[in-house]
């Protein structure tokens, strides 16, 4: 599954921090005269006391926040005496959204450029063999040549790109022995993922999702094969099955993307399967729904194979990103 | 300068109000069928011509530029799952019921071997589920029209002065070094090279059809070695720069397509049509639907092609050497000689004529291979666009690019 790039991954750390603390403040989670220290945000915020500082200053000019006499800063605008409430601020009930923590989780690290980097790594190797140039990969991203390292040994990990002979970073070409490869281990694992997952199957969703199907035009071939996925298989208790599962599907889904970016219509016939799959998921025993997965996955390889040859006469578009090189 | 009578150039201009658009390649858009093809049917048919893989693209991408789309059925795969195709009735086709068994059925008897590959038949019917296969349905994809069984050219001057058999090795052979051309097609050339490499001993391959990676590998190397030791002349793209090259001396062997023989046969009589060994590499065309047509639009196109089966079009087509899927209408529009030389393997009794006006056949040649169920019957492998055909054509075009600069230069 690819994240949506995060936004705020993109903002400096001290004004999320400073975002943090101020919706507290404002809220009444952090009550006035609470005593605001760098380390123990710093732990919460898992980042650096430097951003925490920094922030801290930002509340300070904001008049949200002020000095006294002892270590830390006052939540307040200090034109009161207030008597310092010292208590550690990981048993306030703060609120940190989500969307920050991540923010905060990734920025500066490989974590908040690597899923574009995958789809692009990914969805290129239709278009045959790329070399990818780890400086050019950095300034692309603006970021050090450590975090593209990063990157690339992630990639390197999840079997996208592999080094040369030479020490090259090289992604693809992307081989119909290879989708054929995957689409075995796909049968081979996700029918057996799928009968460990049946009493942990999302039901009520996969019911609401067979409503959907048909009457809701943005139900395309892609949801529906997400939805087995996260409804269904990823259900399974063991979680290294799911895993590998994961991992093995990482290419198809992109290729599928990149297929469907081509122009490739929508694909009636496989959307009717797809409602098929969820009905013996949701109202007939496991084994049946598992069976017809593999033969739906049979019939999948196929339309694979069938729609990767219509790459060979689109003509590259030229619009890969520029770390990429065409061998 | 422009040499044509004044009456032609006076001629009022004839508004059709009706419009065909046909897009194809040079195997099936001659001005001859065309014009014939108006002048039967009372409507204009607009016809745009384009190399294989540009019509291939322009076809899946842009069904609405035109209506009926002619090529071959061994690469409809790519426009097909592109859905830019209707499936065609063939309850609407009059001579459906006379279309031969190579077509319907795969081969020309039920015992003949059906050749590796993509025999027609295999995408001929639209399935349940919208695959394309081999078993019979009222719907189909492709009307099948011309064909042909493909081999190679060669210099007798150069090969064959023993009594050697002729054989697709002779294509990358030692004795035409420096004096060989391939055909540009990933889905040809490539199998023009496979079975001469094949044939030679050079290599085996598991299915000569469906290549394997190292296989595809192994076979560029070749070529790639062959190409660094100057074996190669260059490689072309149409039958027209095929002809140059015979017409200039300049090829001792090369891939070949029927109407190159039409236009050089009877002034070059040293380079002729191999009938190897190992058998033919076939092709069958055909014409589709627009996923667009409805109505009258869509009657229109099916009067085009019912038209094509209806006998002209097959004698233009054997003409320059290419069959017709229901032969009895194109021999009823054949002279006795035509058909005699064309389908039946005889002697020309006569010097016959090509689409165009030209000798193409002198009199007392005989087609190589024979008659036409002689041909059919030693069909090696069909065309075929493989798996790997993603991986192999941007192969190819890499050792075609590098040839072409070498020769260039």
């Amino acid at each position: 599954m690819i994240r949506a790039d995060n936004p705020l991954a993109r903002e400096p750390r001290y004004e999320l921090i400073a975002r943090v603390l101020r919706d507290n403040i404002m809220r009444g989670n952090l009550p006035e005269g609470f005593v605001l220290l760098e380390g123990p945000i710093a732990t919460i915020m898992q980042t650096s006391r430097v951003p925490v500082q920094a922030a801290l200053r930002q509340l300070l000019e904001e008049r949200l926040i002020h000095r006294f006499e002892g270590r830390g800063y006052l939540v307040g605008h200090g034109g009161t005496t207030l008597t310092p409430l010292r208590r550690d601020i990981r048993e306030l009930p703060l609120d940190i959204p989500e969307q920050v923590d991540d923010a905060l989780q990734t920025r500066g690290t490989w974590r908040h450029v690597y899923d574009r980097v995958e789809e692009e790594v990914a969805t290129c190797q239709i278009f045959g063999e790329f070399r990818i140039v780890e400086t050019e990969l950095a300034d692309y991203l603006g970021v050090s040549r450590t975090v593209a390292r990063d990157v690339l040994a992630r990639l390197q990990e999840k079997g996208l790109i592999r080094k040369s002979a030479s020490s090259h970073w090289i992604a693809g070409p992307l081989t119909a022995r290879t989708l054929r490869e995957k689409f075995e281990l796909s049968s081979i694992l996700e029918p057996a993922a799928l009968r460990q997952a049946a009493p942990r199957i999302r039901y009520p969703e996969v019911e609401d999702l067979l409503l959907r199907i048909g009457t809701d035009p943005s139900v395309g071939s892609e949801t529906l094969s997400n939805a087995l996925m996260e409804l269904c298989i990823a259900q399974a208790t063991n979680t290294s099955l799911v895993e590998l599962i994961r991992a093995n599907r990482l290419l198809l889904s992109a290729v599928n993307r990149a297929l469907i970016a081509l122009g490739l219509p929508r694909d009636e016939a496989m959307i009717e399967q797809y409602r098929k799959l969820f009905e013996l998921i949701a109202r007939h025993p496991i084994d049946s729904a598992a069976e017809y997965l593999r033969e739906h996955l049979a019939i999948v390889t196929r339309h694979y194979l069938a729609r990767m040859k219509i790459v060979a006469v689109i003509r590259e578009t030229g619009d890969f990103a520029p770390y990429l090189s065409t061998l | 300068m422009n040499t044509a009578p004044r009456s032609d150039l006076a001629a009022p201009p004839r508004l059709l109000q009706r419009r065909l658009r046909v897009l194809g390649t040079s195997i099936t858009l001659l001005p001859e069928v065309t014009r014939a093809a108006q002048a039967d049917l009372g409507f204009e048919v607009a016809t745009e011509l384009l190399s294989f893989p540009d019509c291939q693209r322009r076809a899946a991408q842009d069904p609405g530029g035109y209506d009926v789309y002619e090529q071959c059925l061994h690469n409809l795969d790519i426009v097909w799952f592109w859905g830019a195709l209707q499936p065609i009735d063939s309850q609407r086709i009059a001579e459906w019921d006379n279309i031969s068994d190579l077509a319907r059925q795969g081969g020309i008897s039920k015992y003949a071997w059906r050749g590796h590959g993509d025999a027609p038949v295999k995408k001929l019917y639209v399935q349940p589920g919208g695959f394309l296969g081999p078993k019979p349905q009222r719907m189909i994809s492709m009307l099948p029209t011309v064909h042909n069984m493909d081999s190679f050219g060669y210099d007798i001057r150069v090969f064959g002065g023993a009594k050697e058999r002729v054989s697709w090795s002779w294509l990358l052979d030692r004795r035409a070094r420096g004096r060989i051309a391939l055909v540009d097609e990933p889905a040809i050339g490539i199998f023009d090279a496979a079975l001469s490499v094949e044939a030679a001993g050079e290599m085996e391959f598991d299915d000569i059809a469906n290549m394997s990676i190292a296989e595809i590998n192994r076979l560029m190397s070749i070529l790639e070695e062959r190409r660094a030791q100057g074996y190669f002349k260059t490689i072309w793209s149409d039958a027209a720069e095929a002809a140059a090259l015979v017409e200039g001396g300049e090829v001792a062997a090369q891939s070949m397509w029927a109407p190159v023989y039409a236009r050089t046969g009877a002034t070059h009589a040293h380079f002729v049509e191999a009938d190897p060994v190992e058998g033919y590499r076939a092709w069958h065309g055909g014409a589709s639907l627009s996923r667009h047509l409805r109505g009258a639009e869509l009657d229109m196109a099916y009067e085009y092609l019912n038209w094509w089966l209806s006998g002209h079009a097959g004698a233009v087509m054997a003409r320059q050497g290419y069959y017709i899927s229901n032969l009895a209408r194109a021999k009823a529009h054949l002279s006795a000689e035509e058909w005699g030389y064309w389908y039946d393997g005889a002697v020309a009794s006569r010097d016959l004529l090509g689409p165009s006006g030209q000798i193409a056949v002198k009199a007392g040649a005989r087609r190589a291979g024979g008659s036409y169920a002689e041909r059919a019957r030693r069909i090696a492998i069909w065309n075929t666009v493989m798996d790997e055909y993603n991986y192999v054509a941007r192969a190819w075009d890499r050792f075609a690019r590098s040839l072409r600069e070498e020769t260039a230069a």
